[in-house]
């Protein structure tokens, strides 16, 4: 074999940033939300993010989700978190801070079976991606509210239930907030839901943010992961404006 | 060349015209005691949701049915399994809980009396036909025309006289929060509903929890019981079942507790590992993921404290 085939060869056979690749969960969606979400950026199928899903969903309004990027190391800039066939497709944008690592546990709601997608923007501009399927019965998105059907829920919005948890040199923080994270979808009741949380030390300095899209579940469980012991603060809001802060 | 076609096209048809049947063998566990068994196997297309047993009881005043099965066409199987071993009438169905494979049938004894604990028919109400809905997904065209029917009398724990049998009802929690266990009393088979599970992994999608699953084994277990009937899974004529149940509880219970404490996500807990002697147990990782799902927010949330201020 000539040297010029084999160079032929490998040039097909490499994953390339560039060059467009066939998704592995030939999803109809692929193409639509790589240029409505990354803006049609260089990406790559990528078998270092870790997506890791139920592989059916036994409550589709609450489908455990968790990405795991570690593998990528300090490259990563930011994680986009996406459900190819929700009728609200975004997840969540994860942007870690040098404290804290690319790993999110986070439940969900979807409306069908669906690929789950992790997006990794690394810093050489090019978006590596993890993908999972899930199938599911489906209807989490349009089902009624579960928070709202229970007595006194307002009382309870924005409580906090947490811990944390040593991982060799990393502390697991885990968190669940009582909110419907109403998505707009449900007989009547407008969008209502946490847009936004912040990871913060004890200064108030950012150590990662996190932007939530209404695909998440209500009373939305999160698991995140920072470096060493330090105390940490999260601070959450919702779209009309209320804040929280919890001390983990 | 028009024969091959015709041929062609008759096998294209086949399929539609298949007969979707259910093979029910009764089978005598005692005297005029009758056991329908279904597999141990998932909810599927090939078995149309025949994971069940269901069972009846002939006495002289007329046979006593308990449960009726994944779908109409299950149901009207099994009346015709009935009429195969007797000519008596049947009098009454019982249902020990309200799960879609036990009272999806109830549409083939819409003319005799359907006897449930009150919160059996309060959950059949609640959740019948989102679970109606469900089997239609899994098993496809053998629930063609199953609809839900709500049991028309309500069961208060204690001895139920009839045709000159006793049939002692008891009420217990564990499974789904309602769930009827029936013990003979003459031949002492004990129809135990879905409190036992044998040889066949455990579902928990309304249990109030496993501890309270655990005390209603030791309920059953005092009864004078000869023979078990499990919601699923092979007769046993020894403890065998409640041995396996508790063993697989505390498993279950101890798996929950352990990852919550350690602050595991419910994807690292699907996948532990699963113990070597529960191997002759079917569905076991199925049914672990559909457990997580269903139980482990509440051992989450004793593993948390409130952190907001």
């Amino acid at each position: 074999m000539s040297v010029r085939v084999l160079l032929l060869l490998m040039a097909f056979h490499a994953p390339s940033a560039l060059a467009a690749e066939a998704d592995p969960l030939q999803s109809v969606m692929w193409e639509y939300h790589h240029k409505g979400l990354l803006n049609s950026e260089p990406y790559v199928f990528d078998e270092r993010v870790k997506v890791q899903v139920p592989p059916f969903a036994e409550d589709s309004r609450q489908v455990p989700v968790h990405i795991d990027a570690r593998a990528l190391g300090d490259e990563v800039v930011r994680i986009e978190a996406w459900a190819d066939l929700n009728p609200i497709p975004r997840i969540f944008t994860f942007t870690p801070g040098e404290q804290v690592v690319p790993l999110v546990a986070i439940r969900i709601r979807v409306e069908q079976a669906t690929p789950i997608r992790a997006a990794v923007l690394t810093r050489d501009g090019v978006w590596h991606i993890g993908s999972a399927k899930v199938d599911a019965a489906g209807g989490g998105c349009t089902a009624p509210s579960v928070v709202r059907a229970q007595p006194g829920w307002e009382d309870r919005l924005g409580e906090v239930i947490g811990g944390r948890f040593a991982r060799g040199d990393f502390s697991r923080l885990r968190l669940q907030v009582s909110h419907p994270m109403d998505n707009g979808l449900v007989g009547g009741i407008p969008e209502f839901f946490l847009n936004q949380a912040q990871l913060r030390d004890t200064d108030g300095q950012v150590l990662a943010e996190l932007e939530l899209y209404p695909a998440v579940a209500e009373n939305p469980s999160l698991s995140l992961e920072v470096k060493g012991a330090q105390d940490t603060r999260l601070w959450l809001r919702d779209n009309n404006g209320n804040e929280f802060e919890a001390a983990l | 060349m028009r024969l091959l076609l015709l041929m062609f096209a008759f096998c294209l048809t086949l399929p539609a015209h298949a007969e979707l049947r259910y093979t029910l063998q009764p089978w005598q566990i005692a005297d005029d005691v009758w056991l329908l068994e279904g597999s141990t196997d998932n909810f599927d297309k090939a078995n149309g949701g025949n994971i069940v047993n269901t069972g009846f009881i002939v006495t002289a005043a007329g046979v006593v049915v308990i449960d009726s099965g994944p779908s109409r066409r299950y149901g009207e199987a099994m009346r015709a399994a009935i009429a195969s071993v007797t000519d008596r009438p049947v009098i009454k169905l019982l249902l020990t809980h309200h799960h879609p494979d036990h009272v999806l049938g109830n549409q083939a004894f819409a003319d005799v009396p359907i006897a449930a604990l009150a919160g059996t028919t309060e959950l059949l109400r609640e959740q019948g036909n989102a679970m109606a809905e469900n089997m239609y997904r899994l098993v496809g065209d053998w629930m063609r025309g199953t609809e839900v029917v709500l049991p028309s009398e309500t069961l208060a724990p204690g001895t139920l006289e009839i045709g000159g049998r006793s049939l002692r009802l008891l009420a217990l929690r564990g499974h789904t929060g309602a769930d009827l266990a029936i013990l003979d009393e003459r031949s002492g088979v004990l129809f135990a509903g879905d409190i036992l599970f044998y040889q066949r992994a455990l579902t928990t999608p309304n249990s109030p929890g496993l501890d309270v699953w655990l005390e209603d084994l030791d309920t059953l277990e005092a009864l004078p019981w000869k023979r078990l009937v499990a919601g699923h899974g092979p007769v046993a004529d020894d403890a065998a079942p409640f041995v396996q149940m508790r063993d697989y509880l505390g498993w279950l219970d101890g798996l929950l507790r352990d990852a919550a404490s350690g602050g595991a996500d419910m994807n690292e807990v699907i996948q532990s590992p699963i113990p070597e002697r529960f191997a002759g147990i079917s569905l076991t990782r199925y049914e672990l993921i559909r457990s997580v799902s269903h139980l482990y927010p509440r051992y989450e949330a004793m593993a948390l404290q409130r952190v907001d201020e």
